[in-house]
């Protein structure tokens, strides 16, 4: 018994010290993920209590002070001035425009690129790298011109060809490496049963890359939302311009409206938080099927 | 995909069909933009006005839309180069902005409206001085272009109950004012509030620097006409660095922008803040916790400040009566009256008919300025791009990195620099 006793009795001694020393551990990291949390969560927090301060509450007391009363008068103002159901339907109809276009521009380019045998494709690939690092502010002069002389200046159409070709120029680098990966076997075995070049894309290569088409998707769909200068300078008419350009309603020339600007970013980035909530299962799978292969 | 693929595209190709609805309106429109806040004095008046521009005429259509600072600022020229004008807009004043697209010729001269509306009757020479520009956009000689219905000016805003409680009355002298700032700092206040890293912190010292400042050097000043005089900036800095010293000022104002040190004001922490009229109507319509005023910083003659940004008329303007006519209503005494009312900063209001305190010493005190001529305009105009260095070498200032005679040396190499190249 005393055996079984000191048998059984220093396992769990052993067993302690360590259990002792993970659990400070990860009291340590989850710590860290809390604070790392908190730094995350502080800038849509402020957003949050200043959207909703009363304006002589900010003038009193500043960004950080707790409202004495909530109010959602920014919130209203700023919905009705900038006329954001408007701006929101623009947005979406851009974003979703571009990302459907410039994958499937990317895609083909890809396909070429990566699976077809072009001559000088590595070469054609670094100018696309080099185009995506060109500065837009150089750029927009010849796209304004450009827009103009076919009559497509102020109209949502130019941003989504202007911003599709653009972001495509990323996507096809990126869809052509992971298509130089691509298993030959694949490939061979549909050519030998017969497959033309239209069939191998349709049938074999876009069902098996479908996730990672989803992630650039998903991408190009937030960065054409998040894009400032191509459409400030290509939509002039309030009722074409997009959710960023709304933005700059509530900074003025020498001044600026805090709790107004805080609403503002608050209705900004929901649309943003929302999509990526919704579209967070395929980013991960995504990932994973990229990873595992 | 397969299935999502095709039903994104067909998504988007009604999207495009959307979008080629472009409104061809018929028959007589009339597109107005201006990119001041809905509710600023401005925006308040201007909207009044255009209600009844649109009742004198109920068979136009009169599309208005509020435009963006920013959005003008990236895209004006090339918004008035193409037919997307506007009929008339609100457009930024100064060489760089106005000056350029009336060299470029993209806006409608206005010397023969200028007479025959009536307007040289209400604008003086001295509220003229940033509507004209010459050949190459340089302001203050050539034709008319644009017509401001508005001032604008630095001033020191004071918190009158901080006054009132520590026994100091209004200073009309610096020393007046210095012998302020000692009282407050004897009572453990910090007086002044400065946006060092921001356009307060320039305007401030600006301000210094006109207090020795004669017609000759801002004449030259603005003109670029003569290699810097550095001597009324030396002034500035070396007030601004005992200011500074003495605790005038906080230590933290370097990386200050204007919004925190308004907030220093307004809070009630700070009883001085000196910045532009442009502040009025946050100021009247938010702080509810004291009374506050403005006064003018004691100098010579000059003061910063300017009349406000322009209407401007486009080349292919298709109602340019209209425009002529909604300038008109602005520049009346009845929208200047309401201009003022509405806490703005009006050129020919009606004194007797002005009930809001804020606005009438406003107007009075931009006519006291504009009377003598004594619009020293902002400093960071003669030079393209001097607004990020006078901010830059203001900070390096007050952060103790750059002595006075260097904060002159290097602001005077660059503007030496452009005064040589032009």
């Amino acid at each position: 018994m005393a055996n079984v006793g000191v048998l059984t009795g220093t396992p769990a001694k052993v067993a302690r010290p360590h259990a002792r020393q993970r659990a400070p551990m990860r009291w340590v990291v989850l710590g860290l993920l809390l604070l790392l949390l908190a730094f995350t969560l502080f800038p849509f927090f402020l957003a949050l209590i200043n959207a909703v301060k009363p304006g002589p509450d900010y003038l009193r007391g500043g960004p950080l002070s707790i409202p004495t009363s909530i109010q959602f008068d920014s919130i209203i103002k700023f919905w009705g001035q900038a006329d954001y159901s408007r701006k929101l339907l623009n947005s979406v109809i851009i974003s979703a425009s571009v990302s459907v276009l410039a994958v499937i521009i990317s895609l083909f380019n890809a396909y070429a690129l990566g699976i077809g045998r072009v001559r000088g494709s590595t070469i054609i690939l670094a100018i696309l790298l080099l185009g995506t690092m060109v500065p837009q502010e150089s750029i927009v002069y010849p796209i304004y011109w450009m827009a103009k002389s076919v009559g497509l200046y102020d109209t949502q159409l130019a941003v989504i060809i202007v911003l599709a070709v653009l972001q495509s120029a990323f996507g096809t680098y990126l869809l052509s490496s992971v298509m130089s990966t691509f298993p030959r076997e694949i490939l061979e075995a549909a050519e030998i049963d017969g497959a033309s070049r239209w069939q191998v894309l349709t049938l074999v290569v876009v069902p098996i890359m479908q996730p990672t088409l989803m992630v650039l998707g998903t991408f190009f769909f937030i960065w054409t939302w998040n894009e400032f200068l191509i459409p400030v300078i290509m939509l002039i008419s309030n009722n074409n311009q997009t959710v960023s350009v709304a933005m700059g309603l509530t900074r003025g020339q020498n001044m600026s409206d805090p709790t107004l600007q805080a609403a503002a970013g608050l209705l900004g980035i929901a649309p943003t938080v929302i999509f990526f909530l919704i579209f967070q299962r395929t980013l991960t799978r995504g990932i994973v099927a990229g990873a595992v292969k | 995909m397969t299935t999502t693929l095709p039903r994104l595209a067909l998504a988007a190709v009604s999207a495009l069909t959307l979008m080629s609805s472009a409104a061809l309106a018929q028959g007589t429109t009339f597109n107005i933009w201006w990119f001041e806040g809905a509710e600023s004095a401005q925006g308040l008046t201007w909207t009044k006005a255009l209600e009844e521009l649109k009742a004198n005429h109920p068979d136009v259509t009169v599309n208005f839309e509020q435009k963006t600072f920013d959005q003008m600022q990236q895209s004006g020229s090339m918004i008035l180069n193409s037919a997307e004008a506007p009929d008339i807009l609100e457009y930024n004043k100064g060489n760089a902005t106005a000056g350029l697209v009336a060299s470029q010729g993209l806006l409608t001269n206005l010397d023969e409206a200028f007479t025959a509306e009536g307007w040289d009757k209400i604008l003086n020479e001295g509220q003229l001085v940033l509507s004209r520009y010459d050949e190459l956009g340089v302001y203050g000689s050539g034709s008319i272009w644009g017509i401001s219905t508005y001032g604008e000016y630095v001033s020191a805003y004071y918190n009158i109950d901080a006054f009132e409680k520590a026994g100091v009355k209004v200073p009309t002298t610096l020393e007046e004012l210095t012998a302020a700032f000692d009282v407050f700092k004897a009572q453990g206040v910090t007086p002044l509030a400065l946006g060092g890293a921001s356009t307060s912190g320039q305007h401030l010292l600006a301000s210094l620097a006109y207090t020795k400042a004669d017609d000759n050097w801002v004449n030259n000043y603005q003109g670029l006409k003569a290699p810097l005089d550095g001597a009324p900036y030396l002034y500035a800095a070396q007030t601004l660095t005992d200011w500074l010293a003495k605790g005038y000022i906080t230590k933290d104002s370097t990386g200050m922008n204007d919004d925190d040190a308004a907030l220093q004001f307004t809070s009630g922490q700070s009883p001085v803040y000196v910045s532009g009229t442009w502040n009025l109507g946050n100021f009247s319509a938010n702080i509810k916790d004291f009374k506050w005023g403005q006064f003018v910083i004691p100098t010579p003659k000059f003061s910063v400040g300017s009349t406000g940004n322009l209407w401007v008329i486009p080349k292919g303007s298709k109602s340019p009566e209209l425009a002529r006519e909604f300038i008109s209503l602005l520049l009346s005494t009845k929208y200047q009256t309401e201009q003022a009312n509405n806490g703005g900063v009006s050129f020919g209001a009606d004194a007797a008919q002005v009930t809001n305190p804020v606005g009438a010493n406003a107007s009075a005190v931009f006519k006291q300025i504009a009377d003598k001529q004594g619009l020293g305009f902002y400093p960071d105009w003669p030079v393209p791009g001097f607004y990020d260095v006078l901010n830059q070498k203001d900070t390096g200032l007050l952060q103790g990195t750059l002595t006075p005679e260097q904060f002159v040396d290097e602001i005077k190499t660059v503007y030496d620099d452009a005064q040589a190249s032009q």
